[in-house]
């Protein structure tokens, strides 16, 4: 019984949690922050190298597998695990930040 | 994979999908007004799951997203037989037909402009493109297939120059000049358009750029640069001679001189000599902000003053202090004052001072009111720092002026006594700093030759005027708060000039940064390779660093 009820919350809560990152996801697009966001994340990314390194091996795999037999989905298969390793702490910090200051002004929330 | 995509986009443009897909463009993809935005937050989400993340598309043939991962936008396509999507994060059109992504220069160009509207409308810079050949360049690439690739191995860029008699000075000072990453990029991009065709001789401009012709040509017999000599006596009377001069000096000498010469060709006219966008000022100047603080109201004044270089003192320095603090009185009308922290008043006499033996650390009388200052200086408290950053640091402490000078308050309309600070407004793409080697007080010369330590690598947050604390009552800077995550303000160190021997007669060397981390020694027309250990442990004079992060005009 007890079991129950925490599953229930637990569900509840997700479902909450999932609301909210709506929520914040339609803020973030309606005031073009995350537009913004993007576009520093994009700065981050050039400034640190992970752009120039995920390039290199992006062209190693196609290298490696030949223009003509390679689709963009084979591409963010092989490549996403390793885009999203390389990105450096600082970085997912700066943004983490950046999005907290975002939401703390946004009252009406 | 081609450049007009497949059949299937084809039929679909034929068939009046342009304009459909500028409207997807523009509501869903990159949104150039708020009512756009807002449709975008309401209705962008996948229409059986009703996720939002990444590679959500939408159906170029009718109303409708779905999400790619979990194939939603698949089953859509293949019910519907609408074969076309657009991924809403990225812009690229899927064919579900071909199976994958398809390129379209037409379309690409429509998203193009409207990426540009985007972030206008958000005040955004805009977007990166990477460079893409034009037809021209493209021809111009197939008639010249000799490709250089430079790698560790190559010596690209490197070449000694021959000693003209002395000419040390200069030449340190030209290899620095030669490895600035951007200057380089400057001459290489063949930026300089001289106005004075007839007098291209006369032009230290098109000089400097023959030299960057010559480093670059591949020719591994050392340069004589003479006629560049030349032009630096007919234009910098002070240094004219074969007596030894102040790296330093010719280095304020020659931007002063290339500042001019561009200006000159470039016609700008001299009305506002502080928003120069001459080669020289968009690379070397930076804002020196002077805040002096009234001890009575706390009334501070604030003046800005363009700067070229940043002279750093390495003595006790409490002799200095009263000396100080060129023209803050008149704080409005001081901006084109040169200041110099010199005790013997050198100013307007450097014309016929060759006869000078080494060096005269200050620069003056060429640094009349239309080049940005140098040899700003302060040095509070009494101790020798032993590094670049306790240097910056004393540089940028509040100091107390003392009741010996006193300044006449705009607020209490009498004189008091006060602090000043100086602050880093604006910094320079390159910045060079001058450790002041040679002592100059009255009765005696003295070189300094402790060591001072340098980074390869400098932050300059802690130094700038909005690290300063705001409140005016004790004007500290605050480090500690100042977050160290951005790297906006980070430097890194690419040539280092010495000087070895004493102030009567020494001889000047330097080391050049030419690929990311291989370091040359450059001591007149011998080069060799050098470690960054070995740069970091000489005795600097001057320092040459380069902006890690260049900011899009």
């Amino acid at each position: 019984m007890t079991i129950l009820v925490f599953i229930q919350s637990l569900q509840e809560r997700k479902l909450k949690d999932a609301q909210m990152r709506a929520t914040i996801n339609q803020k973030l697009v309606e005031t073009g922050e995350r537009e913004r966001l993007k576009e520093l994340l994009r700065a981050r990314l050039i400034e640190c190298g992970w752009r120039d390194e995920l390039k290199a091996y992006c062209k190693e795999i196609v290298q490696q597998k030949g223009l003509e037999h390679i689709t963009v989905d084979d591409l963010v298969t092989e490549m996403t695990p390793r885009g999203r390793s390389l990105v450096p702490d600082e970085v997912k910090k700066e943004l983490l930040q950046r999005i907290r200051t975002f939401l703390a002004q946004q009252s009406n929330m | 994979m081609s450049s007009t995509g497949c059949q299937h986009l084809q039929a679909y443009k034929a068939a009046g999908g342009k304009e459909t897909f500028r409207i997807i463009y523009s509501y869903f993809v990159a949104c150039s007004s708020a009512d756009a935005r807002h449709k975008k937050a309401q209705i962008c989400k996948c229409v059986v799951c009703g996720d939002y993340r990444p590679r959500l598309h939408a159906c170029l043939s009718c109303i409708y997203f779905g999400c790619y991962d979990k194939k939603h936008i698949h089953q859509h396509a293949e019910e519907n037989k609408h074969h076309l999507a657009i991924d809403v994060s990225y812009g690229i059109i899927y064919c579900f037909v071909c199976g994958d992504y398809v390129y379209d220069s037409e379309l690409e160009e429509l998203a193009r402009a409207q990426c540009h509207r985007a972030s206008a409308s958000l005040g955004l810079k805009q977007k990166f493109f990477p460079w893409e050949p034009s037809e021209e360049e493209l021809i111009l690439l197939r008639c010249n297939p000799k490709r250089r690739r430079v790698t560790e191995a190559s010596h690209i860029g490197l070449r000694g120059l021959i000693n003209l008699g002395n000419t040390c000075f200069m030449n340190c000072i030209l290899q620095s000049l030669a490895h600035t990453p951007i200057l380089r990029d400057y001459f290489m991009a063949d930026q300089h358009a001289c106005q004075a065709t007839d007098e291209s001789q006369q032009c230290l401009v098109c000089e400097m750029a023959r030299l960057y012709q010559e480093f670059y040509s591949g020719s591994r017999t050392p340069y004589i640069p003479y006629r560049l000599l030349h032009l630096v006596w007919t234009n910098a009377r002070h240094l004219a001679g074969y007596e030894q001069q102040d790296a330093h000096e010719f280095l304020i000498a020659a931007l002063d001189v290339l500042h001019r010469h561009c200006k000159e060709m470039n016609g700008i006219s001299d009305s506002n000599p502080h928003h120069c966008n001459c080669i020289i000022d968009r690379i070397f100047t930076g804002g020196l902000q002077s805040d002096v603080t009234c001890k009575r109201c706390n009334n501070v004044s604030t003046t800005i003053d363009p700067i070229w270089d940043i002279s750093l003192d390495l003595g006790p320095g409490s002799i200095h202090s009263s000396h100080l603090l060129p023209s803050a009185t008149a704080a409005a009308s001081t901006a084109q004052t040169p200041s110099t922290g010199n005790t013997g008043a050198n100013n307007g006499s450097s014309g016929n001072s060759s006869s000078a033996p080494s060096s005269l650390p200050f620069a003056s009388a060429d640094i009349t009111t239309h080049s940005p200052s140098t040899s700003f200086t302060n040095s509070p408290g009494n101790y020798e720092p032993t590094s670049l950053v306790e240097c910056l640091k004393r540089f940028t402490k509040t100091e107390h002026l003392g009741n010996s000078a006193k300044i006449k308050c705009s607020k209490c309309h009498s004189y008091q006594e006060s602090t000043k600070q100086l602050t880093m407004k604006k910094l320079p793409i390159v910045a060079c700093f001058h450790l002041k080697r040679f002592e100059h007080s009255t009765g005696y010369h003295k070189k300094i030759s402790t060591f001072v330590s340098f980074p390869e690598e400098l932050d300059m947050t802690p130094f700038m005027s909005s690290a300063r604390c705001s409140n005016g009552f004790n004007g500290q800077v605050l480090r500690s708060r100042i977050p160290t995550l951005t790297c906006d303000n980070k430097y890194s160190l690419f040539a280092v000039v010495n000087h070895y021997g004493t102030i009567e007669s020494g001889h000047y060397t330097c080391y050049i940064r030419s690929l990311k981390e291989q370091w040359y020694r450059c001591e007149d027309h011998l080069i060799k390779r050098a470690t960054a250990g070995e740069v970091l442990n000489s005795e600097g004079y001057l320092l040459f660093y380069h902006k890690q992060v260049l900011e899009y005009d």
